[in-house]
């Protein structure tokens, strides 16, 4: 007979690592390169349903209707919405705490997720009106956008 | 099946290792309308939509939200699929049960892939077991390569037979407008082409591809109402294999394996007693040529140990008289989450006779249909003309 | 098609996802097994009699416990190789495995299963062929860790050749 041995629970820790690039379109690679040449932000518009769309795409979400032009909006916003992040992980683009807002570009219907900075925590109000800081060295990607400031 | 289900239209992009001018929604669109232009149906028409690709082999996690956009799912009933290589037959599959079941009447199915965005090795790594494997991944071609070997060992096959499946699919590959490798090779080249893991060549592998595929299915009704050709299924089996064992590399077992009980369950359904006699054309999944051989085994189009005289015989070439992968197959194109439906579709494509260069030269009634992947398991679609087929 | 004078923007992404994978219960008692005291185990299902490794709970034919376990020789049969040309990654510690290197399907002795790993043999096709026995070559004990990486390869029984092939 085989006696009976107690094992230890057996785990390990492992990772895996993916590389990968990302190719932003026909949409997409309008808006990048508008961004990083003239600072100047581009929407998708939809005349059917009279939306203005950003990010900006090929398709209306909505109507299914081919959207090939494509319109200035901002650079001017309002806060829609905000959270104060406090914790710490990996994966956070910053150390805590910092601001991430939406920002509802002037002339666009939906909103863009960024950074909001040079403002105290507490003064942060959804309705406030902000206006981005470009990066000075541009490479064609949303932290051409360094952050958005209050007015 | 509770109800009957048609393939009332579909559509694909073309195929190619460089996507650049399109993000993934975009090239996924161009696949969509394809396949809506087809059925002559609008996006509103559809009342269910349904996405196959592998999580991650492009970078992204749930691509069936924020691909709303270009899969035209925005508001509607909808679902993503991933199963590995099979998903594009496992999205058609779950396509038509939805349809036959009643609940949906014009249901959208797309497979899509962006190869080159991700890294697909690395995430396939993730289908071999931590402690059981990851660490030794040989990749899919490691695999397919001990699977030649023991193939060669088994049944005295030579390289040249794998040669000759190379050769036939980017033959074939010429004809299709819309594949990937279109080459003009001998079976000199393809035994001069660069040895990747023995006896497997470069040639003798798919490539990665980026690329979309489109399929709308329907109900009786509308089909007849509103489709010149349709296409109707008659028959899906799903099987899957015992991990850790019993798989394509030891060919002569004699367990049961996934390909062989999948085929077995979908010809007893179906009352086939020979598949040649009974299907007019074969669209399989072939990642490495190989794997061709062994499909034409387990799929019963000849004995065990017999594939590579099939090949050698020139019996499935287009103008054979049981073609295999007239389009080219897996071979010619992999962008994997289109690749299992590009079979079905393409196979819809010789019923409707509307294949153009590549379709084959016999009339095709009746198509058998593969997908493969993950760690062994099948998706099979048996395609008729009419309903009396 | 693509335009030429268009550009097209990209963005490159690393992706690390770490994660901690528990073994369970049956695989412990493999792997413990393989580090602490080399030796291979695997369980017997008591219907089909198929010796499964690694080892699983259940018997997916047959939809039964597997209880018994059982000791296997440390030597087998080669069922399928490959000579690998490609330098291929180990996912787990991102390093190249240096090519070429043989690597195959070895069926150990008592198993119904078979194992994947290296073969220490020269890469020439007349060095190694299916059928060819096989022993298991273990790390020192301070070096095992419990997983398959404590095995270093298999190696070539002595004093084998390669069947000819027969002529027909």
């Amino acid at each position: 007979m085989e006696t009976k041995t107690e094992y230890q629970p057996f785990e390990v820790d492992q990772h895996l690592t993916a590389r990968g690039n990302y190719w932003a379109g026909k949409a997409g690679s309008r808006f990048f390169v508008s961004i990083r040449d003239k600072k100047k932000l581009l929407g998708s518009p939809c005349k059917t349903c009279n939306k203005v769309f950003w990010p900006p795409r090929s398709i209306c979400t909505f109507c299914f209707g081919e959207l090939k032009e494509m319109v200035e909006i901002g650079p001017l916003g309002t806060v829609e919405t905000f959270t104060v992040v406090a914790y710490a992980e990996p994966i956070h683009p910053r150390p805590a705490p910092f601001i991430y807002a939406v920002i509802r570009l002037d002339g666009a219907d939906t909103g863009m997720a960024h950074f909001l900075d040079e403002v105290e925590i507490d003064q942060v109000r959804i309705g406030m009106r902000v206006k981005p800081v470009f990066a000075t060295e541009r490479k064609g990607n949303i932290l051409d956008i360094r952050y958005f400031k209050p007015l | 099946m509770k109800r009957n289900v048609a393939i009332i239209g579909g559509g694909q992009t073309y195929h190619a290792a460089r996507r650049h001018d399109v993000d993934q929604a975009e090239m996924v669109n161009e696949a969509v309308r394809k396949a809506l232009l087809d059925a002559q149906m609008t996006m509103d028409e559809i009342d269910l939509v349904l996405l196959g690709n592998m999580e991650f082999f492009e970078g992204v996690h749930m691509s069936d939200c924020w691909l709303v956009h270009g899969t035209g799912a925005y508001g509607k009933e909808g679902l993503k699929i991933t199963t590995g290589g099979t998903v594009g037959a496992t999205t058609v599959c779950a396509g038509a049960h939805h349809v036959a079941s009643g609940l949906f009447d014009r249901v959208l199915c797309i497979g899509f892939e962006k190869q080159e965005e991700g890294d697909t090795g690395a995430i396939l790594s993730g289908v071999a077991h931590p402690l059981w494997g990851r660490s030794l991944a040989g990749a899919a071609v490691g695999y397919f390569a001990m699977m030649a070997s023991s193939y060669m060992a088994a049944w005295g096959a030579t390289e040249e037979h794998s040669a000759m499946v190379a050769v036939k699919a980017r033959q074939n590959a010429r004809k299709n407008p819309y594949a990937h490798l279109k080459l003009d090779i001998t079976i000199q080249d393809a035994l001069n082409s660069r040895m990747l893991a023995w006896p497997i060549r470069m040639l003798d592998m798919c490539p990665a591809s980026n690329g979309a595929c489109a399929m709308i299915l329907a109900d009786e009704k509308t089909a007849k109402s509103r489709c010149r050709k349709p296409v109707w299924i008659r028959a899906m089996e799903t099987a899957h294999n015992e991990q850790f064992e019993l798989d394509w590399r030891d060919v002569k077992t004699k367990r049961p394996i996934f390909s062989k009980v999948c085929a077995e369950r979908l010809y007893r359904k179906l009352g086939v007693v020979n598949p040649v006699d009974y299907f007019d054309v074969f669209e399989i999944y072939e990642p490495a040529t190989w794997a061709e051989l062994i499909w034409y085994e387990n799929l019963g189009l000849c004995a065990p140990g017999e594939g590579f005289r099939l090949i050698e015989q020139g019996k499935t070439e287009i103008g054979g008289p049981i073609p295999v992968n007239p389009s080219g197959g897996v071979l010619s194109t992999n962008c994997i989450g289109a690749s299992a439906m590009l079979r079905v579709w393409e196979a819809a494509l010789q019923i409707r006779e509307e294949a153009g260069e590549h379709q084959v030269s016999k009339p095709v009634r009746r198509a058998l249909t593969t997908g493969y992947g993950g760690t062994n398991w099948t998706v099979m679609t048996a395609l008729s003309r009419t309903l009396d087929d | 098609m693509a335009t030429k004078e268009k550009e097209w923007i990209s963005i490159p992404m690393t992706v690390d996802v770490p994660y901690r994978f528990a073994a369970g219960e049956y695989l412990t008692k493999t792997l413990t097994e393989l580090r602490d005291n080399g030796r291979i185990y695997a369980v017997e299902c008591p219907k089909c009699k198929r010796v499964q490794l690694p080892p699983r709970i259940v018997c997916a034919e047959c939809h039964v416990k597997n209880e018994r376990w059982v000791e296997l020789a440390l030597e087998g049969t080669l069922a399928g190789f490959t000579i690998m040309y490609l330098p291929l990654t180990d996912p787990t510690t991102g390093k190249p495995h240096e090519p070429p290197f043989v690597y195959g399907s070895v069926r150990l002795d008592g198993a119904t299963s078979v194992m994947d790993h290296f073969v220490d043999v020269e890469p020439d096709r007349e060095k190694v062929w299916v059928g060819m026995r096989c022993r298991v070559v273990l790390r020192p004990r301070e070096e095992r860790i419990g997983d398959l990486s404590d095995i270093r390869f298999f190696e070539p029984l002595p004093g084998q050749k390669k069947p000819q092939p027969s002529t027909h």
